[in-house]
C-alpha cells in the first residue's frame, strides 16, 4: 500500500504537468477540431523560455514563467496565422502543416540553446515533506497548485467571459457562429495563443522535474495528447484526469518495465483507444457519418 | 505518340541511372545508395497516406523492423543474408498489420498519434533490448553475397538497389492504377460511400498499411545491407518527420512525387550538411508553405502549368457536354401479383440518444417495385436508408434483403449482397475522374484477393481492361463519356447526381436506393431522372426512392410509404396515399386538417 501510494503521488506532479499539456491540446482541438502536432515543441520552447529567462537573466521563478508564457503565445499566433487558409477545410493538411512547425521549431531550438540539456534547480526549498509515512515533494506541491490555479482560470474564462462564450460558440457550430457575427479566425488564434501559453506554462514547471533538452516537448507532447483523448478530446475535466491517469501509469510503469516504461505506455494507451475510441468522458464520435 | 514519347524518356532515364555510378566519387555512391533507400521508403508512405488516406507515423519504425530484424537474424542467428532478408520484410509485414489494427478503429488525427506513439514505442524497445544491442546497436551485419557480384563494393550494390527501387515503384504505380489502388483512393476520399459501394474498408485500411510495411522492410533490409549497422537514432521520430516531409513537399498522391520529394530532400540535407539545423528549417518551412499553397506538392506542378495552358488555348470554348440517357434495351419485366419479396424491414426502431428517428417501422418492398418513401423533414427517411444499406444499426428490429437476416452486416456486405445507394448530399470521390467512380462500383474483386498483384499480376491488367471497357459502356449509357477523364467536382450539380446514379448502378444491384435524386435538378433533368429510373427498374432493378418533389413521386412509384416523426402513418398507391388525412395532417399541420384536400394530379 505504501509504496503504491507513493508510487501514485509520484505520478501525479508529472500528470498535473500532462494535463496542462493536454488542455493546451484539447482547447485548440474544441474550438478548431484540429490537434497541432506542434504543441509539443512549444513545450520544449517554453521549458527553454522560462529556465534561460530564470538561470540566465536572473529573474525571479514566477516572472521567467510569464514571460514565457507571453513569448510563446505569439509563436501560438504565428502558427494560426498561417495555417488559416485550411481551416475547416482539410484537416489532414493542416495537421501536416504543424508538424511542419514542429520541425521548424526543433531545430530554431538546436540552433539557440544547442543540442546538449540543462538542469533547472527547484526554486522552492528541496527537502521533502513527511506525511504519514510518504514523501512529498515540496516542488511537487507547487506544481499541483499552479495547474489548478490555470485550471479553474481556463474554466472562468471559457464560461464567464464574453470571449470565453464565442469560443464556445465557435467550437460548436463554426457557421453558426459566423452567422451570429462571431469572428472565427480571431477565435482560433484566442484558441491557438492560450493554447501556446499553457504549454509554455507546462514546459516551466516541467524544468525542475525533468531535464531541459530539444527531446523533452516530444515525449511531453505525446503523452499529453495521449491524455487528451484518454479523457475525452476536447474535454476540459477529462483533459485533466486523462493527464494525471497517464501520469500515474507512467510512474507504475517505470517501476515495473523500467527502461521499457514507454514501450508499456503507450501500448497500454494505444488498446484503451481501441477498445474506447471516444475517451472516458467522451461526447464526440470519431467517425461522424 | 504521347506513350512512346513517355517510353523514350523512360528509356533515356534508365540509361543515365545505368551510368551514373561512373561519374560518382565514392562518398557520392553512398550518398545516393542512401537516397534510394529513402525513396523506397517514400513510395510506401505515400501507398499509406497519400493513396489509402492513413496517417502512417510508424513508416520510420516499419524501416527499423526490417533493419533490426535483419542484423538480429543474421548476427544474433547467423542466418544467411538473403534468407534473413526475407524473414525480416515478412516480420515487418506483421508488424505492419498490428499497428494498422488501430485504422479499424481511429481515422485522423487520432490515427496518427496512436502510430507516432507505436514508433516511439519501437525506438524505446530497441534502445533497452539486449538482443538489439542497446544504444550501442548492432555492427558487424555481413555483407550480402551474391555470386559473382562483390556487394561491398557500394558501386555494385548501387545496381541491386535500383533494381528493387525500380521493381517497387512499378509495383507500387501498378496497384494505384488497377482496381486495390483504385479502391484505397475511393476510401481515402470517402470512406463511407466506398463501403456503400462494396468496398471492404476495413481490409482496405489493413491492405494500405501492409504495403508501407512491406516497403518500409524492404527499405530496412537494404540499410542493414549497406550500412551493416544499425542503431537506434536511426530511426527516430526526427526521421519520421523527414521522411513525412518528403512524401508531401513531393505530392503524397503521386508516386513519382514521393520519389521526387525523397531526392529532392535528400539532395537539399547533403548540400547543407555541415548546417544540418538550417536544412531542418529549410524543409519544415517549404512543408508548411506546400501545405497552405500547393497541396499536391511537387507532382502537382506539371498538373497545374498543363491546365494553365490547356485553359489559354482553349480559351474556356468547347467544354464537355451530358449526352442523353439511353435507355437499357430490355423487355420490361412486369411486377406480377406474386413477385417474390425482395426487402423487409420488420419493427425497425433507431434511437439517437432520447430522439427515435425511427420507431418501429415496418415496411415490405417486392422484386420490380419503384417504392417512394416520402414524409416531412426529419421524418427519418435518411435514416431508414441507412439503417437499410447497414451504416446504421437499428436499435430495435430486423433487415431482411433476399430473404437473408442482414440486420447490422457492415455496408459493404450489403453492397456485395445486391445493395446500391445514393445520398443525399452527393458522395462522389473527388479526387477520382468520373470513370474511376463508376470503376469502384464495377469491381467487384475482393481485398483479400490481392495476392493476384503479387503472383498473378496479368491476369489483374486484364481484368483491368475488361472493367475499362464496361465502364465506357456504362459512362455512354448515361451520356457521359465527354466527362470521363473529368474530376466530378468540375461538373454541374445535375451532371454529379447523374453520375452519382450511374455508378450506384454499375454496382449491378438488385435493390437501388436512390435519396432525394431530383434535389437541386430543373425541369427538363427531373424528366429525364423519371425515364431513366423506370428504364433502371425496366432492366431488373427494384428501386426505393426519397424524394420531395410530388410531381415525380406521383407519376414515378406505385407504391407509397409516408414517414412522419419516425412512423410510417401511409401505405398505398399514390392516390390513395394523397387521400389519407394522416398525410395531409402531416404534410400541412392539423390547423388545416378541415380545409378540403388539396387537388393533385391523379385526383382529376
Amino acid at each position: 500500500m505504501q509504496v503504491f501510494l507513493q508510487t501514485v503521488i509520484g505520478g501525479v506532479s508529472l500528470g498535473a504537468i500532462y494535463a496542462l499539456v493536454a488542455l493546451g491540446f484539447s482547447l485548440v482541438y474544441r474550438t478548431m477540431g484540429l490537434v497541432n502536432f506542434a504543441h509539443g515543441n512549444v513545450v520544449t520552447v517554453g521549458a527553454y523560455l522560462a529556465s534561460t529567462f530564470y538561470l540566465s537573466t536572473k529573474l525571479p521563478f514566477a516572472l521567467a514563467m510569464v514571460a514565457a508564457i507571453v513569448v510563446t503565445g505569439v509563436i501560438g499566433l504565428v502558427i494560426e496565422r498561417v495555417l488559416r487558409p485550411l481551416e475547416n477545410k482539410d484537416f489532414d493538411l493542416m495537421l501536416i502543416g504543424t508538424i511542419g512547425f514542429g520541425i521548424v521549431l526543433d531545430a530554431l531550438i538546436i540552433m539557440i540553446w544547442g543540442a546538449t540539456g540543462r538542469a533547472v534547480p527547484s526554486p522552492v526549498p528541496a527537502a521533502p515533506l513527511q506525511l504519514l509515512g510518504l514523501r512529498i515533494r515540496t516542488y511537487d506541491l507547487v506544481v499541483l497548485a499552479i495547474a489548478a490555479v490555470a485550471t479553474v482560470l481556463l474554466v472562468l474564462f471559457l464560461q464567464r467571459t464574453k470571449r470565453g462564450a464565442a469560443m464556445q460558440a465557435v467550437a460548436m457550430d463554426h457557421e453558426a457562429a459566423t452567422a451570429v457575427g462571431i469572428h472565427v479566425g480571431r477565435s482560433n488564434a484566442i484558441a491557438f495563443m492560450i493554447g501556446a501559453g499553457l504549454a509554455a506554462l507546462a514546459g516551466g514547471l516541467v524544468g525542475p522535474l525533468l531535464y531541459v533538452s530539444p527531446a523533452l516537448g516530444g515525449t511531453l507532447g505525446i503523452k499529453g495528447f495521449a491524455a487528451a483523448i484518454l479523457g475525452g478530446f476536447g474535454n476540459i475535466p477529462g483533459a485533466i484526469l486523462g493527464g494525471i491517469a497517464i501520469g500515474i501509469l507512467d510512474a507504475y510503469t517505470a517501476g515495473h518495465f523500467q527502461g521499457y516504461s514507454e514501450l508499456v505506455t503507450f501500448l497500454v494507451f494505444t488498446v484503451v483507444i481501441m477498445i474506447r475510441p471516444t475517451g472516458i468522458f467522451g461526447e464526440r464520435t470519431v467517425n461522424r457519418a | 505518340m504521347r506513350y512512346r514519347l513517355a517510353l523514350l524518356a523512360l528509356a533515356l532515364l534508365a540509361v543515365l541511372l545505368w551510368l551514373l555510378p561512373y561519374g560518382l566519387d565514392s562518398y557520392s555512391i553512398h550518398v545516393v545508395n542512401v537516397i534510394i533507400i529513402f525513396a523506397v521508403l517514400a513510395v510506401g508512405l505515400g501507398l499509406a497516406m497519400g493513396i489509402g488516406g492513413q496517417v502512417n507515423l510508424a513508416q520510420v519504425a516499419f524501416f527499423g523492423v526490417g533493419a533490426y530484424a535483419t542484423a538480429i537474424l543474421t548476427t544474433r542467428s547467423g542466418l544467411g543474408f538473403w534468407f534473413a532478408a526475407v524473414l525480416a520484410v515478412a516480420v515487418t509485414m506483421v508488424v505492419g498489420l498490428l499497428v494498422g489494427l488501430p485504422a479499424l478503429r481511429i481515422q485522423s488525427h487520432y490515427l496518427g498519434i496512436v502510430t507516432l506513439g507505436l514508433a516511439l514505442a519501437f525506438t524505446n524497445w530497441v534502445t533497452n533490448a539486449q538482443i538489439a544491442g542497446g544504444a550501442e546497436g548492432i555492427s558487424a551485419i555481413p555483407v550480402p553475397s551474391l555470386p559473382g557480384v562483390d556487394l561491398s563494393s557500394e558501386y555494385l550494390y548501387y545496381y541491386l538497389e535500383l533494381i528493387v527501387f525500380a521493381v517497387g515503384l512499378a509495383f507500387g504505380l501498378f496497384v494505384v492504377r488497377t482496381g486495390l489502388g483504385r479502391r484505397l483512393r475511393a476510401m481515402r476520399d470517402d470512406s463511407l460511400a466506398a463501403g456503400a459501394l462494396g468496398a471492404d474498408v476495413p481490409a482496405l485500411r489493413l491492405t494500405a498499411f501492409l504495403l508501407a510495411s512491406i516497403y518500409g522492410g524492404i527499405g530496412g533490409v537494404l540499410y542493414a545491407g549497406v550500412i551493416r549497422y544499425v542503431a537506434p537514432e536511426s530511426f527516430n521520430i526526427a526521421n519520421m518527420f523527414l521522411l513525412l516531409a518528403m512524401v508531401i513537399i513531393g505530392g503524397r498522391q503521386s508516386l513519382v512525387g514521393c520519389v521526387a520529394g525523397a531526392v529532392a530532400l535528400s539532395v537539399l540535407r547533403e548540400a547543407l550538411v555541415d548546417h544540418p539545423t538550417v536544412a531542418q528549417i529549410a524543409y519544415g518551412a517549404v512543408v508548411v508553405l506546400v501545405v497552405v499553397f500547393a497541396p499536391t506538392g511537387l507532382a502537382g506542378v506539371p498538373v497545374r502549368l498543363r491546365a494553365a495552358i490547356e485553359r489559354r488555348r482553349r480559351g474556356g470554348a468547347a467544354a464537355a457536354r451530358l449526352q442523353a440517357f439511353q435507355r437499357y434495351d430490355v423487355e420490361p419485366v412486369q411486377p406480377g401479383e406474386q413477385a417474390p419479396v425482395l426487402l423487409r424491414v420488420a419493427s425497425v426502431s433507431k434511437h439517437f440518444r432520447g430522439l427515435k428517428a425511427l420507431d418501429d417501422v415496418s415496411l415490405t418492398v417486392v422484386t420490380g417495385e419503384i417504392r417512394g418513401v416520402v414524409g416531412p423533414n426529419g421524418s427519418g427517411k435518411t435514416t431508414l436508408f441507412n439503417v437499410i444499406s447497414g451504416l446504421y444499426r437499428p436499435t430495435l428490429g430486423r433487415v431482411e434483403f433476399k430473404g437473408e437476416d442482414l440486420t447490422g452486416k457492415p455496408p459493404y456486405r450489403l453492397a456485395r449482397a445486391g445493395m446500391s445507394r445514393t445520398f443525399q448530399n452527393l458522395r462522389l470521390f473527388g479526387d477520382l475522374t468520373v470513370r474511376e467512380n463508376v470503376l469502384v462500383a464495377l469491381d467487384r474483386s475482393r481485398t483479400t484477393e490481392s495476392w493476384r498483384y503479387v503472383l498473378r499480376p496479368l491476369s489483374v491488367r486484364r481484368r483491368d481492361q475488361r472493367l475499362r471497357a464496361e465502364a465506357d459502356g456504362v459512362l455512354d449509357q448515361y451520356g457521359l463519356t465527354e466527362f470521363a477523364g473529368l474530376p466530378p467536382r468540375s461538373l454541374p450539380y445535375g451532371t454529379q447526381r447523374r453520375v452519382e446514379i450511374a455508378r450506384a448502378v454499375a454496382a449491378g444491384p438488385a435493390l437501388l436506393l436512390l435519396d432525394e435524386p431530383a434535389a437541386g435538378l430543373n425541369g427538363e433533368e427531373v424528366r429525364q431522372l423519371n425515364e431513366m429510373v423506370h428504364s433502371i427498374r425496366d432492366s431488373g432493378v427494384t428501386v426505393i426512392i426519397i424524394e420531395h418533389n410530388m410531381g415525380l413521386v406521383m407519376t414515378m412509384c406505385e407504391q407509397v410509404t409516408v414517414l412522419a416523426s419516425g412512423r410510417i402513418i401511409a401505405e398505398g398507391t399514390p392516390a390513395q396515399v394523397a387521400a389519407t388525412p394522416a398525410v395531409i395532417e402531416a404534410y400541412l399541420g392539423d390547423s388545416m386538417s378541415d380545409l378540403p384536400p388539396v387537388p393533385t394530379e391523379v385526383n382529376q
